[in-house]
């Protein structure tokens, strides 16, 4: 944290520490360089001076310049005339270098050293070295003559000017130095003033980055900034949109890889759960794409063919040979096809593959693979072949009372049509086997529409006593069966209930044949209604030859007849039951059989008398 | 006198193709069924034989395909006749040699010429 601080301070202000630091590095240059110009003006000035008051020394003769020569020593003099701080020393020497005269500056002791005694230099300077503290002197020596020879030396010894702070420079040196620094604060202030909505629009944006808001990013300023400020903030609003269109953009491509993903999902889910197995075959005929009914309907693992071609997952040849069409075919030869096959083990079931060649939705002229479906097409099967035997059934059962019409026609017109017996006969059968033509036409069409779902039962009231009654009444007056006993036993008071009255109607009345036609001689025929709490039972009874034991589940079907000769001795199509059961089914009741083979038979239907009620309700 | 065994279920067919038949003097034998026809086959051979399809205990198609295994040697005519005209019953029929199929309904006129063509021709092959 605290480190955090400094750092912060250091960058705030690291410009105005710059600039002290700067500035004292201008002052100590200045000052630098005026001590080095004062160093190097008054090495000139005593090299000036030294020169000229040696040549001048030079000239005073020899003797003037010893001790007590005269009452004013010329080297005291001298000493005395020097204002000059960085005089040292001066002294005469003789030619040997001994001194002879001279005078120093306090606490200066001269150097000794020997002046050169070649003539030309005997004037000259040089730089000297005290032996004790190491002083260095710059000096000036001339030859002093005597009578025209050389007699000594004088030298004149200055301090070498050194580099230094004289008290009475400080002043002026504090003048100086005093302007430099205040300029500094003066500059630090300026540039702060001119930089301080760079900052402002910096630490805004600190913030702005920290909230990570860049939504609101907008910053002002004024001043020489404004004009920056103003295209930052354009460069901002542009970046800005930008962003937006981009997120915009990838919100849609996201939406739009949803969709599409969605999209595959639902694809995939519904061939996942087709009825039918589903296999879809690549360009190169292998699998690559597999329901889970190919494992139910082909017993084959849906995993295990994919990236195989079918005469590798597939053992039924008719189906390895009719998907080899699809393979590497083209366009042109490609076409949907089905073809049925048996499972080998499974016979009783038949299937159906179906190949689709899928075409590329942009280009039909480049086929992606084939889409292969397989179909269990045993109901249907069995359907058509209902279907067909039941076409064949009823050509069959038209055709039987027709030959027998045609042959008594043909009969009537040969020789047997003369005798009146053989013609009273042949009216009787004709009339009956119109009559059985008639009723067969009648019970294929009920039954027909029953079983498409076309006939419209028209439910109403029906008072079930009179219904009955009559219908006995119709089938027991119909002349067939004088040595029958008709027995009706209906209470009077019996609920109505709700039917198609011309559909029970049917149903009763081919019961009500059927217990006359297979009846044996002096039998009985019985017509019983019974009423409970919910349903009314209505039992039609008879005494004749029964329904065999193996009978009983089949009598109910189409077309079916017990091949008994009892049964076989008696005219019919085996439609009257199985209509009859589809009449009562419709109503929502049950019609059931009991029976004792050779003692008789007895049907009941059992309807309901809510089930109108409910079905409204409902 | 030729023997004509006719193996029908329907009683008002036999009355009629017995009375054709014999005026135009056949002898004609019946069966209700394929089961009666085999056991009348037991005991002698006709010289035709005319039979149903539809019929109760053992078909028409049943009685043929067991004669036509169990006597190979059958020098008798088989006359199928019936409303049944399927291709299948058609096709079972083709594969019985020495076997007519007729489909009702059938003039006994053009039966009774079928049956004097066939003698005729057994005839002059049998001379």
């Amino acid at each position: 944290m605290r480190t955090v601080k400094v750092s912060a301070i250091w960058r705030n202000e690291r410009l105005g520490l710059s600039m002290i630091a700067a500035s004292l590095l201008v002052i100590v240059l200045i000052v630098g360089l005026l001590f080095t110009y004062q160093q190097k003006s008054e090495t000139d000035h005593i090299r000036q001076q030294g020169v000229s008051l040696v040549r001048v020394l030079s000239s005073i003769p020899y003797q003037q310049m010893l001790p007590g020569a005269s009452r004013s020593d010329v080297l005291s003099l001298l000493q005395h005339s020097q204002a000059n701080r960085l005089f040292a020393y001066l002294a005469v020497v003789d030619p040997q270098g001994d001194p002879v005269n001279e005078v120093t500056a306090p606490g200066v002791i001269a150097p000794s050293a020997a002046v050169p005694s070649a003539p030309s230099s005997w004037l000259g300077e040089r730089t000297l070295v005290a032996d004790g503290d190491g002083q260095s002197f710059l000096e000036f020596h001339a030859p002093l003559l005597a009578a025209g020879s050389l007699a000594g030396y004088v030298r004149l010894g200055y301090f070498r000017p050194g580099i230094g702070l004289h008290s009475e420079q400080l002043p002026f040196l504090a003048t100086l130095a005093l302007p430099i620094f205040l300029l500094t604060p003066l500059f630090y202030f300026l540039i702060k003033h001119e930089i301080r909505p760079l900052r402002c629009a910096n630490e805004k944006l600190d913030t702005l980055i920290e909230q990570g808001d860049f939504a609101r990013c907008e910053i002002s300023a004024n001043g020489g900034f404004a004009d920056f400020v103003h295209r930052f903030n354009q460069f901002i609003d542009f970046t800005r949109n930008r962003i937006a269109q981009l997120e915009s953009e990838q919100a849609s491509l996201f939406t739009s890889a949803k969709l599409l993903s969605y999209r595959r999902d639902r694809v995939e889910t519904v061939l996942l759960s087709l009825p039918d197995a589903v296999v879809v075959l690549d360009e190169s005929g292998a699998a690559c794409m597999a329901n889970g009914r190919v494992s139910t309907l082909l017993g084959i693992d849906q995993d295990a063919i994919l990236g195989k071609k079918p005469g590798e997952w597939c053992d039924i040849p008719d189906v390895i040979e009719f998907l080899g069409n699809y393979e590497g075919k083209s366009v042109r030869g490609c076409q949907s096809e089905s073809v049925d096959f048996v499972p080998p083990d499974a016979p009783e079931k038949t299937l159906n593959v179906s190949a689709y060649p899928l075409f590329a939705p942009r280009d039909g002229a480049q086929i992606l693979g084939t889409l292969v479906a397989f179909r269990d097409t045993t109901a249907e099967h069995l359907a058509r072949r209902s279907s067909e035997n039941f076409v064949a059934h009823v050509a069959h059962e038209l055709k039987t009372p027709l030959n027998v019409l045609a042959m008594y026609s043909e009969a009537l017109h040969g020789e047997d049509g003369q005798t009146e017996a053989f013609r009273v006969e042949a009216t009787n059968v004709i009339h009956d086997e119109v009559e059985r033509m008639s009723m067969l036409i009648n019970n294929i069409l009920s039954i027909t529409k029953i079983e498409m779902g076309s006939l419209n039962v028209q439910r109403q009231r029906v008072k079930l006593h009179d219904l009955l009654k009559d219908a006995f009444e119709t089938v027991a007056r119909s002349g067939r069966s004088e040595d029958l006993d008709f027995q009706l036993d209906l209470p009077r008071d019996i609920s109505a209930v709700s039917v198609d009255k011309d559909l029970l109607r049917i149903a009763i009345n081919n019961l009500l044949t059927n217990a006359i036609k297979y009846n044996r001689p002096g039998g009985s025929v019985e017509l019983v209604a019974e009423e409970y709490d919910d349903t009314v039972r209505i039992i039609v009874r008879d005494t004749g030859i029964g329904i065999a034991p193996e009978d009983r589940d089949k009598i109910f079907k189409k077309f079916y007849r017990s091949d008994k000769e009892a049964v076989r001795n008696k005219s019919g199509h085996g439609l009257g039951l199985a209509l009859a059961r589809e009449i009562i089914q419709l109503h929502h009741g049950t019609l059931s059989a009991n029976s004792v083979p050779d003692q008789g038979t007895e049907f009941v239907i059992e309807l309901s008398k809510n089930a109108d009620l409910l079905k409204q309700a409902v | 006198m030729k023997r004509i065994l006719m193996v029908e279920d329907e009683a008002h067919i036999v009355r009629l193709m017995t009375m054709a038949l014999e005026r135009a003097g056949y002898a004609v034998d019946s069966a209700g069924n394929g089961v009666e026809a085999l056991e009348y086959l037991q005991g002698q051979h006709p010289d035709v034989m005319i039979t149903d399809i539809d019929m109760p205990r053992m078909t028409g198609q049943e009685l043929c395909m067991q004669l036509n295994a169990e006597l190979p040697e059958r020098d008798f005519l088989i006359v199928v006749v019936t409303a049944r005209t399927e291709v299948e019953h058609r096709e079972w029929s083709r594969m019985i040699p020495n076997l007519e199929f007729l489909e009702k309904p059938v003039s006994m006129r053009k039966l009774v010429s079928r049956l004097d063509e066939h003698f005729a021709d057994t005839a002059v092959s049998g001379d």
